[in-house]
């Protein structure tokens, strides 16, 4: 039996099959963001621009992005 | 020979950034961007706030933040980013360090908000986050009640000033309880205090100054008033009204007349005055 290629994270609270191996750089890219034009968190937890490259994701990651809005 | 200064240097300083305009302003809630760089440009505002907003698609605002960013830049004011919906210290503190790096500012309005119905935000809460954004560098600008002790731990742990509520936010009340701001006046005089929230009217902004506050932050009163960009000038002009009111030194009110004539007790026309004797 083959090992699955994919696993499933929650992005925004819905499940995304993502490559084994996705870094959250990746994400970020595929989903069409800069990378300054976002932010992220994972399971709760700010991740800073500069360590998306060397996250990899892993199943059952919930991931957060967070963009600039008007406020009061 | 001794000459005036040429411009009246009634500034304030936070964090070693010195403010001339006691009139903050928030950016949401306006018609059009249009209309929001207009009223930033009205208000002379040199701080503005902006948040936070979870969202799988790419520039999904509408181009407000890039609106407030060219307004600030044309006026060389700050941007103060917002924890606004967190409930809890770790959501807040995630989130501020979020807002840190999208909009390069250790200036944090710190938000915890403990009741659905009054947004009323939670001291517990906000004391904790408070003490860790601290030591993590940020410039803590917590939204707070008016409880002093409550105001007096944000200071402890390090909150560069205080920004009590004049009345629930978008409630457009007024200041509902001058007594507890003239005590945080009278019993934090050091102390940076900002209204934020619930002012509805430039008159309300006026009174918080004369109050002794420094500034006041608002935004539902301009962002929804029917001209948004006249009434940011209106917020301008009262918040100068009141700040000149209280640097000139209001009288005391009291209950009874007290003649402003100084005819010193006496009659001012001898005789009768009856309209009769005049025919």
């Amino acid at each position: 039996m083959n090992a699955p290629m994919t696993i499933t994270v929650a992005l925004d609270g819905k499940s995304r099959q993502v490559p084994i191996g996705t870094t959250l750089a990746v994400l970020v890219a595929e989903l069409g963001f800069a990378p300054g034009a976002v932010g992220t968190a994972v399971n709760g937890r700010f991740v800073a621009r500069g360590v998306r490259d060397g996250l990899e994701l892993r199943s059952g990651d919930s991931i957060l992005f967070f963009q600039p809005i008007a406020g009061g | 020979m001794h000459r005036e200064p040429m411009v009246d240097s009634d500034s304030w300083t936070v964090a070693g950034t010195t403010l001339r305009s006691r009139l903050l302003l928030g950016s949401a809630g306006y018609p059009s961007p249009q209309v929001l760089r207009d009223a930033i440009r009205a208000s002379e505002t040199q701080v503005v706030t902006v948040g936070l907003k979870r969202t799988l698609v790419a520039g999904s605002d509408n181009g407000f933040v890039a609106i407030v960013r060219e307004a600030l830049a044309a006026q060389n004011a700050r941007l103060l980013p917002n924890t606004a919906g967190c409930r809890s210290a770790r959501e807040a503190i995630e989130l501020a360090m979020m807002a840190r790096e999208l909009y390069d500012t250790p200036w944090i309005k710190l938000e915890v908000v403990g009741d659905e119905h009054t947004l009323q935000p939670d001291p517990i809460e906000l004391i904790d986050a408070a003490r860790c954004l601290v030591k993590e560098g940020f410039v803590v600008w917590p939204y707070c009640t008016d409880d002093l002790v409550t105001c007096r731990r944000l200071l402890d742990v390090g909150c560069a000033l205080l920004m009590p509520w004049g009345a629930p936010i978008g409630s457009g009340q007024g200041l509902t309880n001058p007594f507890a701001l003239r005590t945080l006046r009278a019993r934090l005089p050091d102390a940076i205090l900002i209204v934020d929230a619930g002012i509805g009217a430039p008159s309300h902004a006026a009174q918080a100054l004369e109050l002794g506050f420094d500034a006041v932050l608002l935004n539902s009163a301009v962002a929804l008033a029917g001209d948004p960009v006249r009434m940011a000038r209106g917020f301008r002009h009262a918040v100068q009204a009141g700040r000149e009111g209280r640097r000139a030194g209001l009288i005391r009110a009291q209950d009874f007349a007290v003649a402003s004539t100084p005819v010193a007790g006496q009659p001012v026309l001898l005789g009768s005055t009856d309209c009769q004797e005049r025919q």
